[in-house]
């Protein structure tokens, strides 16, 4: 037996152990008696397994709606209501439909009809009080609660932060700021001098990127390097931090942390066609410096803020965070799929602010940090509380727009303008009329016959009622008048049942809602009974109290700085994460944070100019010895640019990026239907991708479609918390580098810019300007030479060996994709054929290839992908 | 196999040992991360050369023949004479029993049966390993799909998938190839997540190729002459740069991953492009362009595959659903696999590839013996069957079974899991030893279950 401390818990949990569930308040589970279960086993659900499991269990579908393997699922009942009502037998459609006259609804639909003595035994066990056999919470294992006591009394970051004064060090000339007292006392404590700073060129280049994603231009670079003031470096530091840019690159960061995409995901993925509002609020957020208390706040319980009606929207758009998780539409069970969603939630928030796996408290308490499930319960229950407005809905094997619920997403402004309801009426009924007609026909051997224009007689159904329904939705549909989002609300309030082993049916007793016991919060509210608890959550998640949030936040953004954390498992602080390197500076760091209004820019800001993030990154031998991988900031370790930076770069080099930001996105348009990842709507994003010469985080970012130009160098997984990227290397970022389509296409961009620019330049300053766009130094002598080698090389080769390479290609054309033109149509090769996109690049002349050839190297060299 | 927190490679073996192998290089992985990430952690330098395994493995290399959609066993190759007997009486939990409309007979010593829709691949009967007691979770294609090839349906936290943990544990033969290949996959059921590696790192994750051999950025953009000049030039930037003091780590793997990848370029393509077989092997594959003769394409590219050292290699059959249209729908479905499949057999036998490869022929789950409709049947996942054939697994043999209908296994129960476990064990991994951690738990293909069933190992 679980023991809850709460002495209220545990009444509740005697007294009701299904008191969470909708309709069942009316069951008492302990008057169950013997005679009433064996009953039920004996003579009740082998006819409900004999007879009607083949349509409504979970081993097969819920057809309707209806499980009957599931007690709840026999009260809750199908999409025509309770299935049984405890008590009434002749009350719920169990009985009605076994008893239909009308052939099409008696139960069951084939097979023999129900014997009298079948009829009365359910009869008899409704009118009993419908017995099932409870639910039995396994019990914990004995060692979990004095190891959990040992956890919340000890482990480090379940810990109120200490008041970290900078250590005193011995050379005290070296230190320009406090965080460098803790770098160095440190490195002073092992032996270790840091290594001598960063040249002002390395310093530019490094500082630019890190903080707007970018390269610096060789004009930035070249006044940075000249301006011998002694602010200098403080200015090109404000100057970044105060540029639009700024926000692309770290509003980035948080999108990677926020799972954040365009599409459900598997397995049926639907676009979020909204999701953009919540990515251009995430920018503008971090380029205003909305405080992170704040920004966390409105993220989690947005709707549920006093702000003021300008700043409404925003605040609703902002809970698009928690709605834009990857979904399983085609979830057969409304239950599993809610808390399914519910846990992506939990893990979603609890990982991201709090660096805690909450989520592994779901099935057991959690094995390594003192989570108990009902501690996971009690979170579960702000979010079983509250309505996800993702726009869809589950069912099992839907199509078209059967996942698409237009109530189910934020409406924006004011409402939709005024219609007549008497047509929307009409429309809608009109709309089922022809979606049943669909249903019938679709798939049988008479819909897929072909009529007399060759197409399937089928094909006019599915036309007829795409049309209807657009025309309804014309009407009805915030996202037609462009005042839609995805988000959350406020749902049926109610605290939930802990689920044994995590699954959705198997109730066990009913928890209060509230957080965490693993540490406590002082001066936080108790939760709003009339409310979900979002609020409260939010405020207990944000509270300076939190010994967690502020510690990780700050982590988040030393581990963008440096590559690495002062701990460097950066969403896990719990038991089985990583000890901070530097705890003092941790906690230091996490107290200014706090104390300067929870100000990110104020915080990197502070970083990037203290003496440790400016050192060089020499490497001495003796060094690697005694910290092989500098954790204690001996050096700046190098850091591989991530796939939007190299994206970035290579169209800033080549002249083409446009640095206005996107309005909207590709998907904006799309209808919430399902799309494979090689339909009609995956090539309009490949191929909008490809043309886009934006900042990549304005690319279209749908769940397993992700643009070829950011494919190779490892983005984010979609689907998961990362707050920290795989930097891989491999062949296949090779072949991107030498072969694709949008390499060699800035390539000859860039080449014909470097050519048109002045016909009597010569080819000396064009490499030099090659170089500094690209790499942002000068070439030494030695390597203008080898260019100038190669471009004449290149040059002279060219020409014969071109032709025999655009000859070969005729032959060999890539196979082109058919439009889909019915799905019912569809052999299963062209059903899995692939989107493909190579398209060959074929400068003019031999001039314009060699140096084509010649700024593609530049691209694909090392030194181009790395920031020291 | 642990992902130990600890590891800590030298630099200078790194550095030495930084050679040679397909979408391995992960020196940053190792340097950057490995010392610097508890979560993605790799216990050798070079993740994708070959690994000893737990014990002494029966099979090393795997082909799996993905019939997506559901495969109906009571009209292929699981004969139930109750059903034909009792073909329109009621069968358990509702619906009516149809009898397939498919011929039965017995092929070889073995005696197995099967229906006249695969006559080819029954004349392997003596060969093959039938599984007849499979059951999974959900019967649904998208869950059961993703199941099925990663072990969990859980949306929300997607797993790697079989070959990526296959790759993980054990790499690859030839580090010139990809070591996970997947043919033609299916667009959707979790679409990538199928061949995926989830928070395996990101070089264990499948490779995907179309019917026609195609991958991305493959083709190289000029003539090997001219690309090798514009290549000597990044590597001379290159070699320079790795010279400078405080070079970053990665530069020696990025050096090497420009080779190979040069060298792709032509191997690739070259092992991909069967149209320089023999007439006589593309017939017997029956080989053809278009659609029809996407299978065979996919089967012959799987045997090339495989013989040059792939350690997994998918192919697909999509288009087994067959709630409507059953009859005629099986006929044209059999008709593209059974012909390819039989000489795949035949091939692979005959090239004495079977003594170390594993070939599989199977579905996400199984078909009712009640009718849906005129002519369908709806899916099943209590109990159903697949058929195993090559290295390590009995030969001429049936394991477990349903009941008298083919609604529910009774013998040699084997889950999804169990099947996965199974599977490893025979490539000689310990399905409870292969974990990675990630997020604070030490994950594995078979989650928490899984039992291995060594009653089908020979």
């Amino acid at each position: 037996m679980v023991s809850f401390k709460s002495k209220r818990l545990y009444a509740i949990w005697i007294g009701c152990l299904i008191a969470a569930s909708p309709v069942s308040t009316a069951f008492a589970q302990q008057t169950q008696n013997a005679a009433d279960l064996e009953f039920f086993e004996k003579k009740v659900r082998p006819v409900l397994v004999n007879r009607c499991y083949a349509c409504h269990s979970a081993e097969t579908k819920p057809a309707g709606g209806l499980r009957v393997d599931d007690r709840n699922g026999l009260l809750t009942g199908g999409n025509g209501g309770p299935a049984i009502i405890p008590g009434d037998p002749d009350g719920g459609l169990l009985i009605q439909r076994i008893l239909h006259e009308d052939p099409k609804l008696k139960m069951p639909k084939e097979g023999a009809p129900f014997t009298s003595e079948e009829l009365a035994d359910l009869r008899k066990w409704i009118a009993d009080g419908v017995a099932w056999p409870s639910e039995k919470v396994p019990a914990a294992p004995a060692h979990l609660e004095p190891m959990y006591e040992k956890l919340r009394a000890r482990h480090w970051s379940l810990q109120p932060r200490r008041d970290a004064k900078p250590p005193s060090v011995q050379n005290t000339a070296w230190v320009n700021s406090e965080i460098d007292h803790f770098i160095l006392a440190k490195l002073e404590e092992k032996k270790l001098t840091p290594v001598k700073d960063a040249d002002r060129l390395t310093l530019i280049r490094r500082v630019t990127f890190d903080l707007t994603g970018l390269p610096p231009t060789p004009e930035e670079i070249r006044a940075f390097t000249e301006d011998k003031s002694k602010d200098a470096y403080a200015r090109l530091v404000d100057r970044l931090l105060s540029s639009p840019r700024y926000g692309e690159r770290w509003g980035r960061h948080w999108l990677d942390v926020a799972r954040y995409a365009e599409s459900t995901g598997p397995s049926r993925n639907v676009p979020y066609p909204h999701a953009w509002k919540y990515r251009d609020y995430v920018l503008d957020s971090i380029n205003r410096d909305v405080p992170f208390h704040q920004f966390i706040q409105e993220q989690v319980a947005g709707d549920l803020l006093k702000v003021s009606e300008v700043e409404r929207d925003r605040a609703l758009i902002a809970t698009g965070f928690l709605a834009l998780g990857p979904k399983d539409v085609n979830q057969r069970f409304k239950e599993r799929f809610l808390m399914d969603n519910v846990d992506e939630q939990v893990d979603t928030v609890t990982r991201s602010v709090l660096g805690l796996t909450v989520s592994c408290a779901r099935c057991h308490d959690h094995k390594f940090d003192p989570i108990p499930a009902k501690d996971y319960y009690s979170i579960a229950g702000i979010f079983t509380s509250t309505d996800q407005l993702s726009g869809v809905v589950n069912k099992m094997g839907g199509s078209g727009l059967e996942y698409y619920r237009p109530e189910l997403l934020v409406h924006l402004g004011k409402g939709l303008p005024p219609v007549d309801a008497e047509q929307v009426k009409r429309l809608k009924a009109d709309v089922a009329a022809a979606q049943k007609a669909w249903n019938e026909i679709r798939g049988t051997a008479r819909g897929l016959a072909l009529a007399a224009d060759g197409k399937p007689t089928q094909r006019p159904y599915r036309l007829k009622l795409e049309k209807l329904q657009a025309e309804y939705l014309k009407l009805t549909d915030p996202a037609e008048y462009g005042l839609a989002a995805h988000g959350l609300k406020e749902g049926r309030i109610a605290d939930t049942s802990l689920r044994v082993r995590g699954e959705a049916e198997r109730l066990g007793p009913v928890v209060a809602r509230g957080f965490l016991t693993a540490f406590k919060v002082a001066d936080v509210p108790e939760i709003n009974p009339q409310q979900s608890g979002r609020l409260e959550f939010a405020q207990w998640l944000t509270s300076p109290n939190n010994p967690l949030t502020a510690r990780v936040i700050v982590n988040r953004i030393w581990h963008h700085l440096f590559g690495q954390g002062i701990v460097r498992t950066v969403d896990n602080f719990g038991a089985n994460g990583d000890r901070p390197s530097h705890p003092e500076l941790l906690d230091y760091l996490a107290n200014t944070f706090v104390q300067e209004g929870w100000s990110q820019k104020k915080l990197i800001r502070r970083i990037v100019l203290s003496h440790a993030y400016q050192l060089g990154s020499d490497e001495p031998q003796e060094y690697r010895e005694i910290d092989p991988s500098n954790r204690l900031v001996w050096r700046h370790s190098p850091r591989r640019l991530e796939a939007e930076e190299i994206r970035d770069a290579m169209l800033a080099a080549s002249g083409q990026l446009n640095l206005q930001p996107i309005e909207g996105s590709p998907a904006q348009k799309f209808k919430m239907i399902e799309m494979p990842d090689n339909g009609p709507e995956s090539r309009t994003i490949h191929q909008k991708a490809n043309e886009n010469q934006h900042r990549s985080i304005y690319l279209p970012l749908l769940r397993g479609v992700i643009p070829q130009s950011l494919e190779a160098f490892d983005p984010v997984t979609q689907t998961l918390v990362t707050g920290q990227r795989e930097t891989t290397t491999v062949p296949t970022q090779a072949l991107y580098l030498l072969n694709s389509t949008f390499v060699r296409n800035q390539s000859l961009e860039f080449a014909g810019k470097l050519l048109s620019a002045s016909a009597t330049e010569k080819n000396a300053e064009r490499i030099q300007r090659a170089y500094e766009l690209t790499l942002g130094r000068k070439p030494t002598p030695l390597e203008t030479d080898r260019a100038q080698t190669f471009l004449a090389d290149f040059e002279k080769l060219y020409p014969a060996l071109a032709a025999a390479q655009q000859a070969g290609e005729k032959s060999v054309k890539g196979q082109t994709l058919k439009d889909r033109v019915d799905q019912a149509d569809q052999t299963d090769a062209e059903r899995n054929a692939q989107v493909v996109l190579d398209e060959q690049i074929h400068p003019q002349d031999a001039q314009h290839a060699a140096w084509m050839n010649f700024v593609q190297a530049l691209y694909a060299s090392a030194e181009f992908r790395f920031v020291r | 196999m642990k992902n130990d927190l600890n590891f800590r490679p030298s630099r200078r073996t790194l550095l030495r040992s930084a050679g040679a192998g397909f979408g391995h290089l992960a020196l940053s992985g190792l340097l950057g991360q490995a010392a610097s990430q508890g979560a993605s952690r790799l216990d050798t330098p070079k993740p994708l050369l070959p690994k000893s395994p737990h014990f002494a493995p029966r099979a090393k290399k795997i082909i799996f023949l993905f019939m997506e959609g559901a495969i109906s066993g009571i009209d292929t190759f699981e004969y139930k004479p109750e059903v034909q007997q009792n073909h329109g009486k009621s069968g358990p939990g509702g619906g009516i029993l149809t009898a397939s409309r498919f011929q039965f007979k017995q092929y070889g010593q073995s005696g197995a049966w099967f229906s006249e829709l695969l006559p080819n691949i029954a004349q392997h009967a003596d060969d093959l390993c039938f599984v007849r007691g499979l059951h999974t979770d959900t019967p649904a294609h998208p869950q059961a799909v993703v199941q099925l090839h990663t072990g969990s349906a859980n949306a929300a936290l997607t797993r790697p998938s079989m070959g990526a943990w296959l790759l993980y544990g054990l790499g690859t033969e030839n580090q010139d190839l990809p070591g996970y290949v997947t043919i033609n996959p299916p667009p959707n059921f979790g679409g990538a997540v199928n061949y995926g590696s989830a928070f395996l790192p990101a070089h264990f994750q499948g490779t995907r190729i179309s019917d026609q051999g195609y991958l991305p950025n493959l083709k190289a953009s000029a003539k090997a002459e001219l690309q090798r000049k514009q290549l000597d030039l990044i590597q001379s930037m290159n070699r320079d740069y790795a010279q400078k003091p405080g070079a970053p780590d990665p530069v020696d793997g990025i050096i090497e991953s420009f080779e190979l990848g040069f060298r792709m370029q032509d191997k690739v393509p070259d092992l991909l492009d069967i149209s320089k077989e023999p007439q006589h092997v593309l017939d017997a594959y029956g080989v053809k362009p278009g659609p029809e003769g996407s299978f065979a394409r996919q089967c012959l590219m799987a045997r090339r595959l495989s013989e040059a050292g792939v350690r997994f290699v998918e192919i697909c059959q999509g288009g087994w659903d067959h709630h409507f249209n059953l009859h005629n729908g099986l006929i044209d479905r059999s008709r593209l696999v059974d012909q390819s499949t039989s000489a795949l057999l035949t091939d692979l036998k005959q090239r004495g590839l079977l003594e170390d490869t594993l070939v599989i022929f199977g579905s996400e789950f199984g078909r009712l013996p009640m009718a849906q409709g005129e002519d369908g049947r709806d899916h099943n996942i209590t109990g159903y069957s697949m058929f195993l054939t090559g290295a390590g697994v009995k030969k001429g043999f049936s394991y477990g079974a349903t009941d008298e209908l083919g609604v529910k296994a009774v013998e040699g129960r084997m889950h999804t899991n169990d099947f996965h476990a199974t599977l490893l064990a025979l490539m000689g991994l310990e399905h409870k030893r292969l974990t990675y951690r990630y997020a604070g738990r030490d994950f594995r293909l078979t989650d928490v279950a899984g039992e291995v069933h060594s009653g089908i190992f020979a």
